[in-house]
Parts: C-alpha cells; structure tokens; sequence
C-alpha cells in the first residue's frame, strides 16, 4: 500500500490507499512514529481511498494516536467508508477515534 | 524401497506436509537461474517418498524413494555431483533418467533439518552432462544454506502454531447441562484468535459456572499468538477467584503494559453461565460478536467498551441475559465477519444454516469456520457454540423472559 502525505505545517494529512490491513500497518506506522519523533504530532488520516480495513490497522491507528496524545497532538480520521466504520463501531474504538466526514472537520481547532 | 530408519526421515515427512505452496520457490527459481539448468528442486526425502516441494521445470508433489537421487544425497554431508546419470548404475534405471525428460547430471546439495540430520536436498539438473567449477560448487551451498534457514524457521512456526493449538480446550467441560464446541483456524501457522472455556465456582459459593471465552488479539502470526497466550493465562488465573467484571477489569490491569508496550489491542467476550437456569453473564471489550439465536430469531450480546489495550479506562460491568433451552450461543471473531461484508444484515441471512437442531455443536462451528476459510478469509477464523442440554437428571429449567418451559 502506498500512502500520500501532504504537509499544511498545522498539521500533516496522510492518504492511504487500498486495503489497510497486516500488509500496509507497518511501513505506515514506522511513517507515523518518524512524524511524531520530529514534533509532527497533529495527524489527519485522510481514509476515503481505504476500502477494507482489519485489526491491525485498526492497531496503527490507535498506536499512532496514544503515540501523538503523548506528545500532546492527537491523531485523527476523516472521510472513512462504511466498512471502516462498520469496524470502528464494532469495537467501540469510534469512541477513541472520532470519524470525522472531511479534514477540514478533523482539523477546525488546529 | 524403504529408507534406513532415522528421526530426519520423520522431520522431512512432517515438513513436506506443513509448507505452505510456493513458499520456496523463489530460492529454487534463483539457482536455476545461476546454473543455467532446465530444472532446479528442493526434495525432501521421507520414510518411503520423495516430496518435491519447490520446483522448476519438475512437477511439485511425491514419488517413490527408489526413483529419486537425492536419497543419496542426504545420506552424506557434502554435495552430489553426479556428471552424468546414465552413466552411474545407482541412477541410470529411474524414470526420469531412462525416460522423459532424461536428465543427465545432477548436483544436490543436501538440506539440515532442526534435528541437524539432513532432511533432503536443493539439487540442480540438466539435460547434459556437466560439471560443476569450485565457485559453483559454493554457490550451490550458499543457497542450500538459505533454504535451510527457511526451514528452520519454518519449523519453528510451525511448532508455535502446535503449542497454541494445544492450549485450547479439548474435552467437554465438566458440568452437567451444556453442550460447547469450538474451533480456530489461523491465517499463519499461529495467530491472534483463541477461545477457551473452563468451570469456575460463582464467588459467595454460588455454584459451578462455565466460563466462556472468545479473543483476538489485533494482528497476526506468531507475535499476536504471544499475546493472546497471555491475554489467555492472566483470565484464566483471575477468573477463579471472582466474577466475571472483575475478572476482565484484573486482566486488563495486568496485561495493560504487556499490550502499551507492543502497541496491541485485544477484544475479549466472556460469558459466565449457569446451566441449570440458562443465567449468562458477560463482558464485552470491543468484540461485539456474540449472538443468541433460535428459530424465534436473534440478539446481539454487545456491550459500548473498548478492547483491552485502547487508552481508556473503562469501569467494566457485566450484562446479563437468559439462554433458553432451544436457544443457540454463537460467537465469532472478525474473521467471520469480514467474509460476511462486516454486516449483521448478512449475518442474519445465513443464520438459518445453523440453527437446524440436529446439528451438534461441533457441526456448526465447523460449518461456520469452513464457511469462512472457503470464502478466503485472509484473518485468523474462530468460533464457538454454546447451548444447554438435558441434564443427566432429566432436569431444564430456565428463567427470565426468554423462557420456554
């Protein structure tokens, strides 16, 4: 899975494509981790090209928002599909990870 | 034509049937590539076969000892090189020598299992005689090397895939009134899903409970098995001494660092049930996938938490429900569910398929798991399926307003 990453110097929004899942966590984590450890800790994922999405995405998602909060940042999705939020709910994790419908929503406070 | 007894012999048979297809293939693709031969294989040799597991230009699958040449090959500690086939008694009569497609040399270099026996052979053959130069010679023993770490850690897997297999519940448990099936199927040789179930004495002495269990460790393979091993024990332990809140609650406190450290989640849905009054207890960390289902209909057993590891603390409290007597318990793990487009609409729809009474419990975990692992689940597949029995006493009672008697 390839990813985007546009940097609007409040915050970065990053892209992934695809499936999110066992495959794509990793590289997109280490990403995720490099950002935070550089003072990037405001992240906006941008979910709309994501059309499946697992557990261990889901686990990047929720590390790479503990990692962020730590730094006093915070990590948030937007414009997530059914499917990420059929899982999101599923687990209740909607309740840590917001699904914002744009990344203008995500990101009004920053 | 047997080959002399020895434990590699076993090891091979127990590999030639574990490794994943294609698994090798880029290794044997390579040295044929540098040899420049038509066809280049990793053989395993077994009591009485020999198992080509990885091939070019040879058929994968299993032929007769006496056919193949590498049975010669595990038997020394350097490599064969054999110039040319038909020229060697040993070999000139077998069939790929004596017929299509005539090979004419071989060199193989012969493959250490865990056991340190050789376990087969990574040989190349051509079509014409040959002979091999020392820097070839190397060659061919730097990629044996490769695939010899390849099986090593393939051992290994497989191995922890065995442990945690045999981690789960086997026998029924014991206490009257309950009937209990269940079943994973890893994506890799081990995996996140796991299910248990055990009896517990209720605190204040309140009678014998069958603890039900269902996790899934976010990812897979063998990292995600450490955990959900974990995850497993630490419920375990807390579970005989109180209930089932706090039993979750404990075993998140416990884990919580276990789980902070290596950035996991995990969901957990445990269920306590009284057989004799169908009275069931549970907690649900961000699982959601426990149904009660019966011709009537059904309903979820879900609760708002979030799985173990998320950065909240929750202050878990248990729901409660009634499982009738002709009422079915089924969870599953997300593996399940993504086959079924992650939607209870489709849920529903195939509901019907199991709750047909003649079925055993073990019938419908294994309907459910194949159905899943046929629609090319890519996630570890678990289910369990509870449901209670007539006691040895003849004796169902049942409470609460799903009642039938």
């Amino acid at each position: 899975m390839s990813f985007e990453e546009v940097d609007q110097s409040a915050y970065v929004v990053l892209t992934p494509e695809g499936k999110f899942n066992l495959v794509a966590a990793p590289p997109f984590k280490a990403r995720v981790d490099d950002l935070v450890a550089a003072g990037k800790v405001r992240l906006v994922v941008d979910l709309h090209a994501v059309d499946f999405i697992d557990s261990s995405g889901l686990g990047v998602l929720i590390g790479g928002l503990k990692s962020a909060r730590q730094h006093d940042g915070d990590l948030r999705i937007a414009a997530s599909g059914s499917q990420v939020q059929a899982v999101l709910k599923l687990t209740n994790l909607d309740r840590i990870l917001t699904p914002y419908a744009t990344i203008e929503e995500a990101c009004h406070d920053w | 034509m047997k080959m002399p007894p020895s434990p590699a012999r076993q090891e091979a048979e127990a590999l030639a049937h574990n490794i994943p297809a294609e698994r090798y293939d880029r290794i044997v693709r390579l040295a044929q590539a540098i040899f420049g031969a038509p066809i280049a294989a990793l053989n395993l040799i077994g009591n009485d076969s020999q198992f080509t597991v990885a091939s070019v230009g040879f058929p994968k699958g299993e032929i007769p000892v006496e056919d193949s040449v590498c049975r010669v090959t595990v038997l020394q500690d350097e490599i064969l090189e054999v110039h040319d086939l038909r020229e060697d008694e040993r070999f000139s009569n077998i069939p790929a020598v004596a017929g299509p497609p005539r090979v004419r040399f071989y060199a193989g270099f012969p493959v250490h299992g865990q056991s340190g026996k050789n376990v087969g052979a990574l040989c190349i053959l051509d079509l014409v005689p040959r002979t091999l130069g020392r820097q070839q010679r190397e060659m061919l023993a730097d990629l044996g090397a490769l695939l010899e770490r390849e099986l090593a850690v393939q051992e290994e897997m497989d191995l922890a895939g065995q442990v945690q297999q045999l981690m789960l519940p086997t026998s029924a448990p014991d206490i009257d009134g309950v009937e209990i099936a269940g079943r994973v199927q890893p994506a890799r040789e081990a995996g996140g899903d796991y299910f248990d179930w055990f009896v517990v004495t209720e605190p204040g002495d309140a009678g014998k409970r069958l603890v039900v269990v269902l996790g899934d460790v976010m990812g897979k393979g063998l990292a995600a098995s450490l955990i959900a091993s974990e995850v497993r024990a630490v419920l375990r332990g807390h579970s005989r001494y109180t209930d089932v809140s706090d039993s979750v609650a404990r075993t998140s406190t416990t884990t919580k660092h276990d789980l902070d450290a290596n950035s996991r989640f995990s969901t957990l849905w445990v269920a306590r049930l009284d057989p004799t009054t169908g009275v069931l207890e549970y907690i649900d960390a961000g699982h959601g996938l426990a149904i009660i289902a019966s011709q009537r209909g059904y309903r979820r057993l879900y609760q708002e938490y979030v799985p173990l590891g998320a950065p909240i603390e929750d202050v878990w409290e248990k729901a409660s429900d009634v499982l009738a007597p002709d009422e079915l318990l089924v969870v599953v793990s997300d593996g399940v569910f993504d086959v079924l487009d992650d939607s209870f609409d489709e849920v529903e729809a195939k509901m019907p398929a199991i709750l047909d009474p003649a079925l055993s419990c073990r019938q419908i975990v294994d309907l459910i798991v194949d159905f899943a692992v046929f629609h090319a689940a890519s996630d570890d597949v678990t289910a369990v399926a509870v449901r209670r029995i007539p006691r040895a006493d003849g004796d169902v009672t049942s409470a609460g307003p799903a009642s039938t008697t």
